[in-house]
């Protein structure tokens, strides 16, 4: 269970991956993970591919981000989900703010 | 004469007797005259060196003749010298002696080309074991052919480049092309354990910079210090509408998109793989947001330093202008260019080129039918204080359940039933805490900074998980009871239908679970979850 940030090459993509349980217990990590950067960048990309399980307070979580980098980040990108991952955000709407691939 | 000097010597009377002594006694030396009885001389002489085979026999005849002709004769019919009688017994001894080591010299070269024989056959017979293996390594059953196009171009029986394809879980196409040091058989040991490794990782979905890291790490290990792997790992998104690139040490990718007229050049980022230590590997990777009409090309140094005959080399400059008008775009059309090009000159690097056609993976992924257990599991487990407060009972009880026939597909959404239903009956039943907290600005952290604390003091209460499958159903059930007081079920129920922040969880029940039940006083729920629905 880890939760991991990167920047990219050029330093517009942050990619922030989250392995194992995404729950709770990142809700420290998380935050700071998004709250580190500095003034306006292209897109994050929460990539799930190594995500497992994840439960509501982990919606909770992408819903904080959203709120607090509104305006500046283009887009926010919720990637590599596992069937029944992505079938947990959709169940949840969150294909309507987020963009799902 | 000779006896006495230390020879062996066996006699023969005639020429037809000389070649039935030869066979029996395989002499050093043959001393022959010309004039025998039924075979003479110049009859036997070649069928003793036939005889021979490949090592040297010296046949020196010694003769009463003395014409030019009759001397010249006996050299023509395959003698190496002769002596004219009478002759001095030192000169007979000089002669033989001289023969007696071309004889020995030889030997020496006939021994020597057996065993390089012998090892010709032994280095042939490993390389055809070698090929057979890299045959059934690469053997391309590539995904995707769709999207892929692509020329490999070995200089020499084994490739030192490798290019890999393969699927995610999530169907996101994955390729790695890259580029060892040297070619040849030397070059190409390293993509064995590369490919494996690639595979494997790939199957379990990582990030491009993951799988950069895991191989440099075995490069590390397995290449001596001088040899190293330029590569490139390309991920594309089952969309086809992203792509991310790691690259180390490698030429130039070009991602070209004709309908904006757009020529994006992506330089290498980083070192080859195989040369830096962990530590300062950097596995920074590149996005970028593509689309249907976009092509990526990506290619090994072999191409741009292909020379014509002046030695000049083709380089990024022909290339790159060729690419920019869609006919050269297409991989066939490149390669002709550069075999004109090249005017048949040997190309002297193994070469490599592919393109990406960035569109959705379409990898049919397999849609397993699974089957179902036909038994009535069923199990239950009560935690105490103790054990809320150290464990995690959640994972662990759907570690059992997926155990299950026909479970394990349901793994994430079990847990998240679970896990809803779990931490509400600690949260709110044994913790009593309110999920109005988390109206406020930092109410969520406050919120599980509070559920921190107040379950480090937990000292009392449990919580009942009880799991019932039903066969008939295919259904599971998870009824989770807490020792708390219950709360108004359908007060709850009214707050949580509007959709805020934390009324999320109970709306996720609602919608994946096949049932919802609160008992009357709201201590305990029963989940039901059929698993034969998708």
């Amino acid at each position: 269970m880890s939760l991991k940030t990167s920047t990219s090459a050029d330093g517009q993509t942050v990619t922030i991956e989250v392995k194992g349980k995404f729950d709770f217990n990142f809700v420290q990590d998380f935050r700071s993970a998004y709250s580190a950067i500095e003034g306006s960048i292209d897109t994050i990309i929460v990539d799930l591919r190594e995500t497992e399980y994840m439960d509501s307070s982990a919606l909770g979580m992408l819903l904080n981000m959203q709120k607090t980098l509104s305006g500046r980040v283009n887009n926010i990108k919720i990637s590599n989900c596992k069937p029944q991952i992505k079938k947990i955000l959709q169940i949840s709407r969150f294909d309507k703010k987020f963009d799902i691939d | 004469m000779l006896k006495h000097d230390g020879f062996d010597v066996v006699l023969a009377n005639n020429g037809l007797e000389a070649l039935d002594v030869y066979k029996k006694e395989k002499p050093d030396l043959v001393l022959l005259d010309v004039v025998m009885p039924y075979l003479d001389g110049y009859e036997t002489a070649p069928l003793l060196k036939e005889l021979a085979g490949e090592v040297y026999l010296p046949v020196i005849f010694i003769t009463a003749l003395e014409d030019q002709d009759s001397l010249t004769r006996c050299l023509d019919v395959g003698g190496d010298d002769f002596l004219s009688k009478p002759f001095e017994r030192v000169i007979l001894h000089a002669k033989i002696k001289a023969h007696a080591r071309i004889r020995d010299l030889s030997q020496k070269a006939f021994e020597q080309k057996k065993q390089l024989d012998f090892y010709r056959l032994k280095t042939e017979r490993e390389h055809q074991i070698v090929e057979h293996i890299f045959q059934r390594a690469f053997e391309g059953n590539y995904k995707a052919p769709h999207l892929l196009d692509f020329h490999l171009s070995p200089a020499s029986m084994f490739n030192g480049d490798i290019m890999l394809v393969e699927l995610g879980p999530t169907g996101n196409l994955y390729i790695m092309m890259g580029d060892f040091t040297g070619h040849g058989l030397a070059a190409a040991v390293g993509t064995l354990p590369v490919s494996s490794n690639f595979y494997s990782m790939v199957q379990k979905g990582l990030s491009v910079g993951d799988i950069a890291i895991q191989i440099n790490d075995i490069l590390l290990k397995l290449l001596p210090d001088d040899m190293f792997c330029a590569a490139s790992i390309i991920e594309l998104n089952h969309t086809g509408k992203s792509l991310s690139v790691w690259s180390g040490g490698t030429p130039d990718m070009y991602l070209i998109d004709n309908q904006n007229d757009q020529f994006t050049t992506i330089e290498s980022q980083h070192m080859a793989l195989g040369i830096l230590e962990q530590d300062e590997f950097d596995a920074a990777s590149m996005n970028y947001s593509v689309a249907k009409q976009e092509q990526l090309i990506v290619f090994t140094d072999g191409l741009v330093e292909i020379m014509d005959e002046n030695g000049e080399m083709f380089g990024y400059e022909r290339l790159t202008e060729l690419l920019k008008q869609p006919h050269y775009q297409e991989i066939p059309n490149i390669i002709d260019e550069l075999n004109y090009f090249s005017g048949g000159v040997e190309q002297d690097d193994d070469i490599s080129i592919l393109s990406l056609r960035c569109d959705e993976v379409n990898s049919n992924l397999d849609q397993n039918q699974y089957s179902y257990s036909k038994l009535p599991h069923s199990f239950s487990l009560t935690v105490d204080a103790e054990a809320i407060r150290t464990s995690d009972p959640v994972l662990e009880v759907i570690d059992m359940v997926t155990l299950m026939k026909g479970a394990e597909e349901h793994r994430s959404t079990l847990y998240l039933l679970l896990s809803e239903a779990y931490n509400n009956a600690l949260e709110h039943g044994l913790l009593e805490l309110s999920s109005s907290i988390k109206d406020s600005d930092d109410g969520f952290i406050d919120y599980y900074a509070q559920r921190d604390d107040l379950l480090n003091k937990l000292t009392s209460g449990h919580i009942t998980i009880e799991v019932n499958y039903v066969p008939e159903q295919t259904s599971l059930y998870f009824t989770v009871t807490d020792s708390g007081t219950g709360f108004n079920v359908d007060a709850k129920k009214s707050e949580l239908d509007n959709e805020d922040a934390h009324g999320r969880g109970f709306i996720l029940l609602q919608e994946i679970a096949s049932s919802v039940e609160y008992n009357a006083i709201g201590n305990q729920v029963k989940i039901g979850y059929q698993l034969n629905v998708s």
